[in-house]
């Protein structure tokens, strides 16, 4: 019970922030300039041939479903992450920094419980978070296009190739996706939360994390790589597009989300340890 | 109440606490005395788990905090110098989000709490908009909350105005006096410590070198005010007895020495003694005494 106490706290705390916010604007003005595109008569041709070259009706497939996946799939890892990161980097070191912890430290709490409510606020926003994005784009697609259509899921690199005609069906696999992407960029979060543990600047916990995600994620493209792919966090977190096939394989799921589970175990203890041993002078 | 055992910490190999050990009893009022950098913020630090020590231990009601944490600081409140508060909440959900930390929040404790610090009509403002005697104010409410049986003030009065000042001095002496809390207060405003507390320990790099009551430091029984007349008459009997004249009209005796024999050798000699009355010595005079290292009663 003290528990939600204190986490509600923290998500008070978290979204009375302006910072907070600024991923939520963002997004809504990235999501409203890939519909004018969409709406483009180059753009809508460009689809045409994409998915009539398929073998699919454009009619059907032009949809405010595939008009949303388009924006998860382009905008959450690269966008997004800079948002998690900036997040999750300050939720132990700004308070560091402003002072804040000294006074919570004046209390009876244990440094675990207090990781371990931020830690749960942090998982609860980037959760959340990817969810408006998944909403609030496809409310903005049914305004572009209506909300009649299926899902057309194309992605190379993952080798992920589907059609969903039935809306029910398409919505459905969109919802869970969001909840792969979800689970995927909470791995992003812990890295910025372990470093946000260390003795260092907020800015310099979310500057830290994003070379990390991208330098994976440029290695990750080297040919040289291609065989160890599996082990490139990155891959990993792209694991969610799974989700989209049309007889869904979940073996590699799991074990794509077994990786990233054990991973942000392992980067939450790391915090912790480095969090517990230190000293924070009045 | 509290007890403070053979402290000794150091940063990066420079030590900053050596063996510092003292106690202080329920319902009493100690000071912590020192410049800056004599090991007051680790001490405080120390006793509430934010700094780990090198050695020693910090028990609080017999609990120890280094062992026992969070049952050890169950019942205390700390205020500190510039408390830094969410700026961008209220003063209440301040309070709340604290609270949420010790026992959990309870609406009709906090305000009464309120009530009494005197914030009523400004805590559901948001802090950023508050004065700095709001600010500790608020500090006050937030140590209070969990009906702490000792609070621990570092340097609590740092940028009050005298009003301030006043105010937090009475509002804290009437705790004691109500509550019997106990209160380690750490500050280097040594009018504000020799008004407020009972006994004190004063630090100097980070060693203790003195504790004792506040009381105690006021009577020098060997430094006296005279007037007599001659003092040149006077002079070889003062040094005769071993004692020295440290300033025009003042005499010091050394250790053991009874000032009536003194008087005796005056009058047999017919020197005049109109007055003879032992200095009453500032804090201030006997810390910078300390500090000086021109003497050491301990």
């Amino acid at each position: 019970m003290l528990f939600l106490q204190q986490l509600r706290g923290e998500l008070r705390k978290l979204f009375a922030r302006p910072r907070t916010w600024m991923g939520y604007g963002a997004f809504f003005l990235m999501e409203a300039l890939i519909l004018f595109v969409y709406k483009l008569e180059r753009s809508q041709r460009h689809m045409r041939d994409l998915v009539e070259r398929n073998g699919l009706e454009f009619g059907t497939y032009y949809s405010s479903l595939t008009i949303t996946f388009t924006i998860m799939l382009l905008s959450m890892f690269i966008l997004g992450s800079i948002y998690f990161a900036l997040v999750a980097g300050d939720i132990v070191a700004k308070e560091n920094e402003d002072g804040n912890l000294r006074m919570v430290f004046a209390r009876p709490v244990s440094r675990l419980r207090l990781l371990l409510v931020k830690y749960t606020a942090v998982a609860l926003y980037t959760f959340s978070f990817v969810f408006f994005v998944g909403i609030s784009g496809y409310l903005m697609a049914v305004a572009a296009v209506g909300r009649e259509g299926g899902l057309f899921v194309m992605e190379p690199k993952m080798k992920v190739f589907s059609a969903f005609p039935d809306w029910w069906e398409g919505a459905a696999r969109l919802a869970l996706s969001a909840a792969g992407i979800g689970l995927s960029m909470i791995t992003l979060s812990s890295i910025a939360f372990m470093f946000s543990c260390f003795k260092i600047k907020p800015a310099a916990a979310t500057i830290i994390t994003l070379t990390i995600l991208f330098v994976d994620m440029i290695l990750q493209g080297f040919p040289f790589f291609k065989p160890y792919e599996s082990w490139f966090v990155t891959w990993r977190m792209s694991a969610w597009v799974f989700l989209m096939e049309q007889h869904i394989s979940w073996a590699k799921i799991v074990e794509a989300y077994a990786f990233l589970g054990g991973l942000n175990i392992t980067l939450f203890v790391l915090g912790w340890l480095a969090f517990q041993t230190r000293d924070f002078k009045t | 109440m509290l007890e403070i055992h053979g402290l000794c910490k150091s940063f990066g190999g420079k030590p900053a606490l050596g063996d510092v050990s003292f106690k202080v009893g329920r319902g009493e009022i100690h000071g912590l005395l020192g410049h800056n950098g004599a090991g007051k913020s680790t001490t405080l630090g120390i006793i509430l788990g934010m700094v780990m020590p090198d050695a020693g231990d910090v028990s609080i009601a017999g609990v120890s905090v280094l062992t026992n944490r969070s049952k050890a600081l169950r019942k205390v409140g700390a205020i500190f110098e510039s408390p830094a508060f969410y700026d961008y909440l209220s003063g209440w959900e301040n309070l709340r989000i604290l609270m949420s930390y010790s026992a959990g929040f309870d609406s009709r404790a906090a305000r009464e709490t309120v009530e009494l610090v005197g914030l009523s009509k400004r805590i559901h403002s948001k802090v950023r908009t508050y004065s700095h005697g709001m600010r500790q104010r608020l500090a006050l409410a937030q140590a209070l909350l969990p009906e702490p049986e000792l609070l621990l003030l570092d340097e609590p009065t740092d940028g009050l105005d005298p009003e301030g000042i006043k105010w937090f001095r009475d509002f804290i002496l009437c705790l004691r006096d109500e509550r019997g809390m106990t209160v380690l207060f750490n500050s280097h405003l040594l009018a504000e410590v020799e008004l407020m507390c009972d006994r004190v320990s004063i630090l100097r790099q980070g060693r203790r070198v003195f504790e004792g009551s506040v009381g105690g430091l006021h009577d020098d029984d060997l430094l006296f005010e005279a007037e007599l007349d001659p003092w040149d008459k006077a002079a070889p009997l003062i040094r005769a007895a071993g004692g020295e004249i440290p300033q025009p009209g003042r005499i010091r005796l050394p250790q053991g020495s009874d000032p009536a024999q003194l008087v005796e050798s005056f009058v047999r000699s017919g020197v005049r003694v109109r007055a003879l009355a032992p200095v009453r010595r500032s804090l201030e005079d006997f810390y910078m005494e300390l500090l000086d290292g021109a003497g050491s009663p301990n």
